[in-house]
């Protein structure tokens, strides 16, 4: 499993098509995807959990993932978010 | 907010058929349309479909969310389909079968608060299992009521629950009956929406309910005045505060709270003497006409009571009293009709001064009032230098106690402005002896010099009016009694108002009575429409319609705001024609009133009632007709 911390500078923070566009980034991937926070783990690949979460602007989250091609995979990840998702 | 009080059981559709995706889109936008709050369908379709482009809304477990904000959405919106047999709504995992659709107003994010409120309970499998078993639109409603407050608590109420309310607003309009109530009811209405905390003074022609406190103003993060007349300003010097029109109270309700916790707003810096209490005006971008319009109001509200009062006891003098005794005394002829033709005169007798007073007292507040009074009542004897004993004198009647109320008030301005220029330690006596002494000093030299004039103008109008032929009179009954109608409580319909009760002053009694048949029209062609084609108002409006007979014989004729509000271009030329067609039979008949309001009350003072209740009918039937015309049936459950 590897893992990365980093900031959701999104100005309305991580809602539903930032949320589409990760998971859309990592599925190809394989591997698992977990996002750490406020303590709480959330199924990176489903939308509702990621909406759900109500992840805004300034969160920090650390992205975990594990399996096949984790490591390209986080780097995707995080390249993702620190561009903004879109944004 | 909550997501109960967003969605209301005729939004709901459970078991539907859709054949695909557009299909799908099609009804709920139908459906959402039901809540009135979408302005144009069409426009907010095009969103919704702009938003699916982008990506689908679809998420997982057969959900999708189709969402959009709009300039077209008033307020927000949900609402909610399910599927006999799901579709393919682009998900990735397969169709999709339940359906929330939002609509948002264009400022803010509120869509997306409410998608995630949304997304945290659908992640319950048991939630979507019981919704999409719900047997019909009440169960699902209560489904997500129990899952909500398991989830979030029980519903908030607008009070606070510690640290004060959020906003607090201030609400005020000329004549304080109508649109003081609705925009506080407004307001109070969106801040439950939005789960802000808000609390309403109303400053109504009853008076301060609801008075905000030291500690509340203190404690909130910003005040909205929605006021067409002035209110009292100084306590929130250094607070947020946002000044708009009444109507702005009533129809941009969200909006404004939304702006006002935004923060967009400027802070209000107060500016008046240390002494002084104050009445001051918004300092916001308010144009000189809107300044004026305020000033204006503020004479005629307070000015109201006493024609309405005095009026009535005068109109009643004449009923109870006996022409034969003395034709020309006529009104005090009996000792009982003598008592209320006294009384009702001396309240009558107040009317120019008290305008003339309370606008002087808007423009220049406390100094304003005494130099105003004096202005108002020497137009209304009309002493000038040629009489100055005031014998033979003719009065300058309403549009000389008018002038002189701006005059007044402009006039204690420029002493004022004068005055600063006296040394600190004379700041005390400014107020007791320099403004009364000096204003009234120079109201007095004012008024005698332009009485004459205004006399002149007064007479001659009313000449004017005396000499109209049959036809032009119809005519103007027709325009007085239209220009009731055209806005409901707003200037022209004040305009037309003031005129009546101006001419009762001058002796045309037939203007007030086109006037008030004017007035009393809209109500009752509403409660008519609704009650014979029923089939083109929503049940609500059915049920008000009810209301509507009693309040448009009782010459109430806001009741018919919100019907215009929903639906201006149908229901407002509908009420329009029907009254101008009351107004200029009651001309045609001559028609007469001499009190100033009361509807039907009053009717038994009415000269030639007879033709009064035909024009009454005619004029409700022929609105009637016309929204029954204009007006589209209602699409049918």
């Amino acid at each position: 499993m590897v893992s990365a911390k980093v900031t959701v500078i999104n100005p309305m923070g991580l809602h539903m098509r930032p949320a589409q566009l990760f998971i859309k980034e990592v599925t190809p991937f394989g591997c698992d995807v977990t996002i750490r926070f406020n303590g709480k783990d959330i199924n990176g690949k489903s939308i509702m959990n990621l909406m759900a979460a109500c992840i805004k602007q300034g969160s920090e989250i650390e992205i975990q993932c594990s399996g096949e091609n984790e490591q390209e995979c986080l780097k995707a990840a995080v390249a993702l978010v620190e561009a903004g998702l879109g944004e | 907010m909550r997501i109960t009080d967003l969605l209301s059981r005729d939004r709901i559709l459970l078991g539907q058929t859709v054949a695909d995706k557009a299909e799908a889109i099609d009804r709920m936008v139908e459906l959402q349309a039901k809540s009135g709050n979408i302005r144009d369908k069409e426009a907010y379709k095009k969103a919704i479909l702009a938003r699916e482009e982008m990506s689908s809304t679809a998420v997982e477990a057969g959900i999708a969310v189709p969402h959009a904000k709009s300039e077209t959405v008033a307020a927000p919106s949900l609402c909610a389909m399910t599927l006999k047999n799901g579709i393919d709504y682009g998900a990735v995992d397969g169709p999709s079968d339940l359906f929330f659709m939002i609509a948002a107003p264009m400022d803010g994010d509120l869509h997306l608060e409410i998608l995630s409120h949304l997304m945290v309970l659908l992640m319950n499998p048991q939630f979507l299992t019981e919704l999409r078993q719900a047997k019909d639109e009440k169960e699902f409603l209560s489904i997500i009521d129990r899952y909500e407050t398991e989830k979030y608590g029980p519903a908030p109420k607008t009070e606070p629950k510690q640290g004060g309310y959020r906003i607090l607003a201030v609400t005020a309009c000329p004549t304080g009956i109508a649109h003081t109530y609705m925009a506080a009811e407004a307001l109070e209405k969106a801040g439950k929406e939005l789960g802000i905390s808000i609390k309403v003074e109303t400053n109504g022609s009853g008076g301060v309910k609801n008075k905000l406190t030291q500690k509340e103003i203190e404690q909130a993060d910003g005040i909205i005045i929605a006021a067409d007349k002035n209110v009292e300003t100084a306590r929130f010097a250094g607070k947020k505060v946002l000044f708009v029109p009444v109507s702005d109270g009533i129809h941009k309700a969200n909006q404004l709270i939304e702006t006002i916790e935004k923060g967009n707003v400027p802070v209000y810096q107060h500016q008046n003497t240390k002494e002084e209490e104050v009445l001051a005006v918004g300092e916001q971008k308010e144009s000189f006409g809107r300044q004026i319009y305020k000033h204006l109001m503020n004479g005629v509200s307070h000015m109201l009571p006493f024609v309405i009062g005095g009026g009535i006891l005068i109109a009643i003098a004449f009923l109870l009293d006996d022409y034969s005794i003395d034709p020309s005394n006529f009104g005090m002829n009996t000792p009982l009709a003598s008592f209320f033709k006294m009384v009702g005169g001396v309240a009558f007798d107040f009317m120019l001064p008290v305008l003339a007073g309370y606008i002087a007292y808007s423009i220049a507040d406390r100094p304003g009032l005494a130099v105003g009074f004096v202005g108002g009542y020497l137009a209304k004897v009309g002493n000038s230098f040629t009489n100055i004993t005031g014998e033979g004198a003719i009065s300058g009647g309403f549009l000389a106690a008018l002038l002189a109320g701006f005059v007044a008030g402009y006039l204690v301005l420029g002493i004022k402005k004068l005055a600063d220029k006296l040394p600190e330690s004379m700041e005390g006596i400014k107020p007791v002896l320099i403004y009364p002494l000096f204003g009234v000093l120079f109201i007095g030299i004012i008024m005698y010099a332009i009485n004459p004039a205004m006399a002149a103008i007064n007479t001659s109008i009313v000449n004017l009016l005396n000499s109209m032929g049959g036809s032009s009179k119809i005519l103007l009954g027709c325009i007085v009694a239209g220009m009731m109608s055209i806005d409901m409580g707003g200037p022209f319909n004040k305009a037309a108002y003031v005129f009546g009760t101006a001419s009762i002053a001058s002796g045309n009694y037939d203007v007030m009575a086109a006037v008030m048949i004017g007035g009393m029209i809209p109500p009752l062609a509403v409660a008519l429409a609704t009650t014979f084609f029923k089939k083109k108002f929503t049940e609500e409006e059915r049920k008000s319609g009810v209301a509507n007979y009693i309040m448009g014989l009782c010459f109430i004729t806001e009741g018919v705001i919100p019907y215009a509000a929903a639906d201006p271009l149908r229901v407002i030329p509908s009420c329009v024609l029907g009254s101008a067609v009351a107004g200029g039979l009651s001309m045609m008949f001559g028609c007469t009133l001499r009190a100033p309001h009361g509807g039907i009350f009053v009717f038994p003072v009415v000269g030639n009632v007879l033709g009064y209740l035909i024009a009454l009918a005619a004029g409700s039937l022929v609105g009637m007709l016309m929204l029954g015309l204009l007006k589209k049936n209602l699409p049918q459950k």
